[in-house]
């Protein structure tokens, strides 16, 4: 390439050229996603209460000592690894379902459709307070469809018992997160040539053949990175657990993520809020680094 | 090339995570560039902060008239979802967003006059004939920060009994005098077979005012009402024998008399729980008043005061929410010509009666409207001051916020049996002794 001697640019013209063309995208996310993240991490490190913003100031790991020592801490990690888990592996089974039914034409495949994805289009916030209600003690529909089913014989408090509450705030969780596997694995199974299934067909492949052997090792690339996606969606997703049990009772549904608004809200802490943030941040490097590479990080989708 | 794509994924996984975090944990403020120096008319912009549909809509008509008559001014009314409208008003003030006129409540008025983001309105109370008629509860709560007006209720917020005259009278039962009586008759009236109970008990976000309250009323005349989680004689009044009573009263209303259920509740749930004939009784604020009137028939309910201590001592709070001005304002003037217009006795009385507020004007006391009928309670609390003894809100410690979370979560904590009441009042007891060191 360049063998006369003189020194190689730093940069070459259209390196620099493409870096410029490049500005106006690299710029807002500088600016809206890295400098709040910095300024997040310096706030974990600081004194910083919305009440009184005139005395900011370092504090060492004053915060982070806080947190930790938080009786409630084992529950709130415990909690997010349920709600994690529980809400991932079942959100993505049924969303599975619902796409192997959706990804082949037939008629009113539109409407049904439309019907499944509708949830993906909600407010968080908003399903929170349908669910809320839902699941009430005393008026909502859950417990009215459960007696007159004759499946239980008193009302369940699903929401004011601690040993029902985790697992409501889940099954409303599931519910909102099934559109995204249903829609992402749906396209991904429309992508698959028709020749496969073909091909499978005259090899006389039976249906749960041909979901191994061609479905799912297509779609595999499009599993892989929807899983990776939603475990840190879900991980920082406090909506719905905040409008329907503001992390009670008793603290008994409370996970990082709402923890750390319950600290923003209630206390106007921006410093504890921090800590928690980072903590959080810490958590997830992990569990990324530790998925990518488990599965590989080349099958992760086409990039 | 397998490592770089591997690195690829990986940075941009981890990008994703840290900004969905990101997004989590700050507000996107998300503002329009300030309008200043635009010719005219003049644009401010207003947000509210306690926002319902039906006020949003009354506070539109408000604003229509004002822009009627003064056709150099267009207001734009930002009206957040109510659960978080607080931090969005905070968070546009510390990044000072192009606001004008805001909602300033009892509960935030301190956190805002201390990071200087309200405007002092003396310079124009002090021109302004209305304030001279704002009735004592308002001006105490106007001028509750540094003795300045920070801002002007538009409305006073006192809660009372609500109840159902026609189970009551079904089991032979007065309304309640006394914090005993409420727990005699919510245990009377509790059918679980015909989901019917007692009481909308408030277990969820904002009961701490329930629990304190009922504690200074067993503390009786040992309260002070100046600094009402003190004692006169300058402990807490979590640190008695009579605060144990309280609350072990407060936990068995809900053990006989509550729904299981309304451990959780807050607001909407302890007022739907009374409308839909779940709950016989309810304590809430005057503007519960319409709303029940419009769900529940004449003759079904009605209000009482709310009940009292053993000695005969009731504690009320009075609460107050108004109209402030952003301290960064390009258009004070413009500013508090809506202050003004909003909080005229006319527009007052007008917004109060279509809410179910007290007025804050002294003019409107002689209505008949609050004179008689639902209303009757306040004007009857207010008048017997050796019963009914308002105290201070303690809304002005800087520990207040986060004190509202820990006695919600440690009160359902004593009722799942993880924490003993005498282990929660020493821990109430040891927080407020600390917020006393700490100073306002």
């Amino acid at each position: 390439m360049n063998n006369t001697g003189v020194r190689k640019p730093r940069l070459s013209r259209t390196a620099a050229f493409i870096l410029f063309c490049l500005l106006p995208a690299l710029i807002p996310v500088l600016v809206l996603t890295y400098f709040p993240i910095l300024k997040g991490i310096v706030m974990a490190f600081q004194n910083y209460s919305l009440f009184n913003l005139n005395d900011i100031r370092f504090i060492g790991f004053d915060n982070f000592r806080t947190v930790l020592q938080d009786p409630n801490l084992p529950t709130i990690l415990k909690n997010t690894g349920l709600w994690v888990f529980i809400s991932l592996i079942l959100q993505f089974a049924i969303g599975f379902l619902l796409s192997l039914l959706l990804y082949r034409k037939f008629p009113g495949r539109g409407v049904y459709q439309g019907l499944i994805y509708y949830s993906w289009a909600m407010s968080g916030f908003l399903i929170g307070i349908i669910w809320r209600w839902m699941f009430n003690g005393q008026i909502g529909v859950i417990n009215d469809l459960l007696l007159k089913a004759g499946l239980i014989s008193e009302r369940i408090g699903f929401l004011s018992d601690p040993k029902w509450a985790m697992f409501s705030v889940i099954v409303a969780n599931i519910w909102y997160g099934v559109a995204f596997f249903a829609i992402m694995l749906t396209a991904a199974m429309q992508s698959i040539p028709e020749e496969l299934f073909e091909a499978a067909d005259m090899d006389g492949a039976n249906g749960l053949q041909k979901m191994l052997h061609v479905i799912i090792p297509y779609i595999l690339p499009t599993i892989i990175t929807t899983t990776a996606l939603r475990v840190i969606w879900i991980f920082n997703f406090p909506d719905i657990i905040y409008a329907m049990t503001n992390g009670g009772p008793a603290n008994s549904t409370h996970i990082l993520s709402t923890f750390m608004l319950d600290k923003i809200v209630f206390g106007g802490d921006y410093g504890l809020a921090g800590a928690v943030g980072v903590i959080s941040i810490v958590l997830l490097l992990l569990y990324t680094l530790f998925y990518l590479f488990a599965t590989k990080a080349s099958k992760a989708g086409d990039f | 090339m397998r490592i770089g794509k591997k690195w690829f994924a990986s940075t941009l996984l981890l990008v994703t995570a840290l900004s969905s975090l990101t997004a989590c944990g700050s507000g996107t403020s998300s503002e329009g560039a300030a309008g200043s120096g635009s010719t005219e008319p003049v644009k401010i912009r207003m947000i509210e902060s306690l926002t319902s549909p039906a006020r949003t809509e009354v506070l539109k008509q408000m604003v229509s008239k004002f822009e009627e008559a003064n056709p150099g001014i267009d207001v734009e009314l930002i009206s957040p979802p109510l659960d978080s409208a607080d931090t969005k008003i905070a968070q546009m003030l510390s990044s000072k967003a192009d606001i004008d006129v805001l909602e300033v409540r009892d509960s935030t008025v301190k956190q805002f006059v201390t990071n200087n983001w309200i405007a002092d309105l003396s310079p124009y109370t002090s021109k302004w004939s209305g304030y001279g008629t704002l009735n004592a509860s308002a001006q105490m709560s106007a001028n509750y920060i540094e003795n300045k007006p920070y801002y002007i209720p538009y409305g006073l917020y006192e809660k009372i009994l609500f109840y159902r005259t026609d189970w009551f009278k079904e089991k032979g039962l007065e309304a309640p005098k006394t914090w005993e009586e409420l727990y005699a008759a919510a245990k009377a009236i509790t059918d679980p077979s015909k989901n019917r109970y007692g009481y909308s008990f408030r277990g969820g976000k904002g009961a701490d005012s329930y629990i304190v309250d009922m504690i200074r009323d067993y503390n009786g005349t040992n309260t002070n009402p100046e600094d009402a989680m003190f004692l006169k004689n300058g402990n807490t009044i979590f640190s008695t024998p009579e605060a144990k009573q309280a609350l072990e009263n407060h936990l068995n209303i809900y053990k006989d008399g509550s729904p299981k259920d309304s451990v959780n509740w807050g607001f909407a749930e302890m007022v739907e729980g009374f409308e839909a004939g779940v709950t016989g009784m309810l304590i809430q604020d005057p503007d519960v008043i319409d709303v029940v009137k419009q769900k529940m028939g004449e003759g079904t309910w009605s209000t009482a005061a709310i009940p009292a201590g053993p000695s005969g001592v009731t504690h009320y709070k009075v609460g107050a929410a108004g109209w402030g001005m952003a301290a960064h304002s390009e258009h004070k003037d413009e500013a508090w010509k809506l202050i003004e217009f909003l909080s005229s006795p006319e527009q007052n009385e007008f917004f109060t009666q279509k809410i179910g507020l007290i007025p804050v004007h002294t003019t409107a006391s002689e209505n008949e409207f609050y004179k008689t009928g639902y209303y009757k309670p306040y004007m009857d609390m207010n008048a017997d001051a050796a019963h009914y003894i308002p105290v201070k809100p303690e809304t002005d410690y800087k520990g207040f916020g986060e004190w509202r979370s820990i006695i919600q979560q440690d009160t359902q904590a004593i009722i799942f049996g993880r924490l003993s009441v005498d282990d929660a009042l020493k821990k109430w007891d040891a927080y407020w002794l600390d917020q006393k060191k700490q100073g306002k």
